[in-house]
């Protein structure tokens, strides 16, 4: 098996052991299925992280053209994962605590945590600091997609919402009642 | 006039078992019994005994049972009434009669010659046995199709006087019926209601469209409407009007009774016998045939007709059809049982033929070497076995030297051809009486088998079951032994005690395996689990990417077995596997695929991707 590296149109390095078929199978000896199932979710997190990707669903490998094409199907190799190794993939990242079933009380996707929640709580109140939005209220729009490029443009609200209630804990934000929906105010760090 | 007209005599010295149908039992009987018709005592039945069966009544009168003797079906019962008796009034039993379907007289023996015919069915050409009672005879015992309704009454119907001649009519118990209904049978009978009924398929009871020649649900021929007489497969209404007699004599309906009067008790057990049959009615299982003729002859004329009555459960369609093969599945059973118990006596009978053949072959043997070793005219008297128990016919035979090579391969190859060949006799229980010795015993005689024995007679070379091949299966070895053995058969509780001494008589050493979804296996050195994984791991080493069934190839064994010991791999995390089913194009066939192995390189890699 003379493996390589390969790099992909958007730019991602893909490890050589993505063109080994063999990865693609679910393997039943528990022992090799956990070497996979790390490198598996490692290749996931740093895609996600690479492409800015917060959601997986099962379907994704099946239909060509999705955000996950890159990793999920090898054309050189003729693999792709199929959707039940998928839902067990998916299944090891939430033991792993590095995702979560988004929206709940489902299995058909997750939200991943290419950054856990708290460094997003961390990343949010510096966004917020080093912009001068300190003490002034923000509606989740004005957060996810900002007029300028930020961190945190295109973050997914559930997972706002737990950054700011991480924030809250710290007596750092604050969640505030506005005209159409909620608001946010950050509060400079009491330390 | 009820007696006379609901019951047919019999011969009361037959017992009464032997008059039965073949589907009918026996249920009770009562003896000291006294029959009264309509009102009045019966003179000529005052005492007799009763028995009462699944499909008929039977009156056996106790000082004369030849002459009056009776039988009745219980189908003519429409109620029944019970009086418990009072002082010297016995108990009775009435039994009211329906005046429908009373018989004409008592010309009915015809019906009693029928039933022992044995009849081919149209449909599915099963020869049905005879014996059965008449509703059950009509219609064919396996697939539910009447018999009248393929064979149609087209054979011209003669006139009751010869009924009992031509026993074999496809019409059966409606030839008793008076000459005056049979033309009617035969002659056409257009637009008989003219109502738009449909004619009903004898298979599937489905009313087709009277125009129709064959059923339009399952494309049985269905009864000419031409042909027929109006067959159809409506009943007539049961409250239709009572036929009247011919005979004349007009019997008010309520006075329609026969009274069993239990002069010697036992009255109240019959009483629930005979309800219970009544409930059961068991004449009514097989009536499908006897409806659609009932139907003929009710439109036919206002002629006295039986079995008016609608039917309750028709033995027709898939429900019959399985039960028919539920019953002839119990019977093959039951005649296997027969059959094996026959097998049991011939293996007796065979062991001293094997006896016979192990002392033949012996002698054979023994003559062979004294012939060779020493050039006197042998006698193979003094090599007879001793202690057989077989007798000593061929003990005497003195076999002249010159000929003998080749009559000994002619008995030889007699003895092999006819499965006898052995070197020497099966070692059995009775032979050896310490367990631990027999088994080990066994243990010798099944390396034997196995690699074929090296003590074998010279210039005939026995080839061993695994000779070939390194892997065999244990179903395969237990069937192969015992072909070997011939007689007194290992059973696998004992082949499994004999395989741990295997290896102790085996060179090399041959062991047992059991994978891990039960299969077990016996295999030569080469195909323990560590050489199997070190010569697999040579394989994918030089081809990368092996699928199971190359290297079932490569091993020259079945693709199961290779797939047990390839699983068996793959528990150790030496290989991985790459399924089919991952591919984007192709793959698997949707319920298979292929699974390709290689070697497990994942272990020990390291993260060469981007950071």
């Amino acid at each position: 098996m003379a493996l390589s590296t390969h790099t992909t149109p958007s730019g991602f390095l893909l490890p050589s052991i993505h063109s080994a078929p063999p990865f693609f199978t679910e393997q039943p000896n528990p022992n090799t299925q956990a070497h996979l199932t790390e490198q598996w979710i490692r290749l996931i997190l740093t895609y996600a992280r690479h492409r800015r990707l917060f959601i997986l669903r099962v379907e994704d490998a099946e239909v060509p053209g999705g955000d996950w094409d890159e990793i999920l199907r090898n054309e050189r190799i003729n693999r792709r994962v199929p959707p039940s190794y998928i839902s067990s993939l998916m299944a090891g990242m939430i033991a792993k605590n590095v995702a979560v079933y988004e929206p709940p009380k489902q299995t058909r996707a997750v939200m991943l945590y290419w950054r856990l929640p708290e460094e997003w709580a961390d990343v949010l109140h510096s966004w917020a600091t080093a912009t001068g939005q300190l003490n002034t209220i923000l509606t989740f729009y004005e957060i996810s997609d900002p007029p300028i490029p930020s961190p945190l443009s295109d973050i997914p609200i559930p997972l706002l919402r737990r950054a700011i209630t991480i924030l809250m804990r710290s007596n750092r934000a604050q969640i505030i009642g506005v005209a159409d929906g909620e608001g946010v105010r950050f509060f400079a760090a009491t330390k | 006039m009820a007696l006379r007209r609901y019951t047919t005599s019999v011969d009361g010295t037959i017992p009464v078992p032997a008059l039965l149908y073949g589907d009918e039992e026996l249920l009770a009987s009562q003896d000291g019994v006294g029959i009264y018709d309509c009102l009045q005592k019966a003179p000529d039945h005052q005492s007799g005994t009763v028995h009462v069966s699944t499909h008929r009544l039977f009156f056996v009168h106790s000082q004369r049972p030849a002459s009056y003797s009776f039988t009745m079906d219980l189908l003519h019962v429409t109620r029944t009434n019970y009086y418990a008796g009072l002082f010297k009034s016995s108990a009775k039993i009435s039994l009211f009669l329906d005046a429908d379907t009373a018989l004409l007289s008592n010309t009915t023996s015809g019906q009693g010659a029928e039933v022992f015919e044995s009849w081919e069915c149209e449909v599915c050409s099963h020869r049905n046995p005879p014996g059965l009672s008449p509703s059950a005879a009509r219609i064919c015992a396996l697939c539910g199709v009447p018999r009248s309704a393929v064979v149609g009454p087209t054979t011209p119907e003669p006139s009751s006087q010869s009924k009992s001649t031509t026993p074999s009519l496809p019409v059966s118990s409606y030839s008793s019926l008076s000459s005056s209904s049979s033309p009617v049978l035969i002659s056409p009978q257009p637009s008989t209601n003219g109502d738009s009924d449909g004619i009903a398929c004898p298979a599937c009871t489905f009313l087709n469209h009277p125009s129709l020649r064959v059923c339009e649900m399952c494309t049985t021929s269905l009864p000419n409407i031409e042909r027929v007489g109006g067959m159809r497969a409506k009943s007539a209404p049961s409250s239709r009007p009572a036929s009247p007699s011919p005979i004349g004599d007009s019997v008010d309906a309520a006075n329609l009774l026969i009274k069993l009067s239990f002069r010697k008790g036992g009255d109240k057990p019959f009483y629930n016998i005979l309800r219970r049959a009544l409930k059961s009615q068991a004449w009514e299982g097989k009536r499908i045939g006897l409806n659609v003729r009932s139907g003929t002859s009710s439109l036919a004329v206002p002629s006295p007709s039986r079995g008016t009555t609608p039917v309750a459960t028709r033995r027709s369609g898939i429900d019959g059809i399985m039960r028919n093969v539920e019953e002839s599945a119990h019977n093959t059973e039951t005649d296997l049982n027969d059959s094996l118990k026959d097998l049991e006596a011939i293996m007796v009978k065979a062991k001293d033929l094997v006896h016979l053949a192990a002392e033949l072959n012996e002698k054979l043997t023994a003559s062979s070497t004294t012939t060779t070793t020493i050039s006197t005219p042998a006698s193979s008297v003094s090599f007879a076995a001793p202690g057989t128990q077989s007798s000593n016919l061929f003990s005497i035979t003195t076999l002249v030297p010159s000929t003998e090579h080749n009559e000994a391969k002619f008995i030889r190859s007699s003895l092999s051809q006819l499965g006898l060949q052995m070197s020497n006799a099966p070692i059995t229980p009775d032979m050896i009486r310490d367990e631990r010795k027999w088994i080990e015993e066994l243990a010798r005689e099944l390396a034997g088998v196995l690699q074929g024995s090296p003590d074998d007679i010279p210039g005939k070379k026995s080839v061993g079951m695994m000779k070939e091949r390194g892997i065999v299966g244990l179903d395969e070895v237990w069937g192969g032994w015992n072909r070997a053995r011939g007689v007194a058969l290992i059973p696998p509780s004992t082949l499994l005690q004999v395989l741990p001494h295997l290896p102790a008589y085996t060179s090399p050493p041959i062991r047992s395996r059991v994978f891990k979804s039960g299969l077990s296996v016996l295999h030569m050195p080469p195909y323990t689990h560590a050489s199997f994984t070190a010569r697999m791991v040579g394989y994918l080493v030089m081809c990368g990417t092996l699928t199971t069934s190359q290297i079932a190839q490569e091993e020259g064994i079945t693709i199961g077995l290779a797939d047990e010991m390839i699983a068996a791999i793959e528990a150790d995390g030496v290989i991985c596997r790459d399924d089919e089913r991952s591919a984007i194009k192709g793959g698997g066939s949707g319920t298979a695929s292929e699974i390709g192995w290689s070697r497990n390189d994942f272990l020990d890699y390291i993260w060469d991707g981007q950071l």
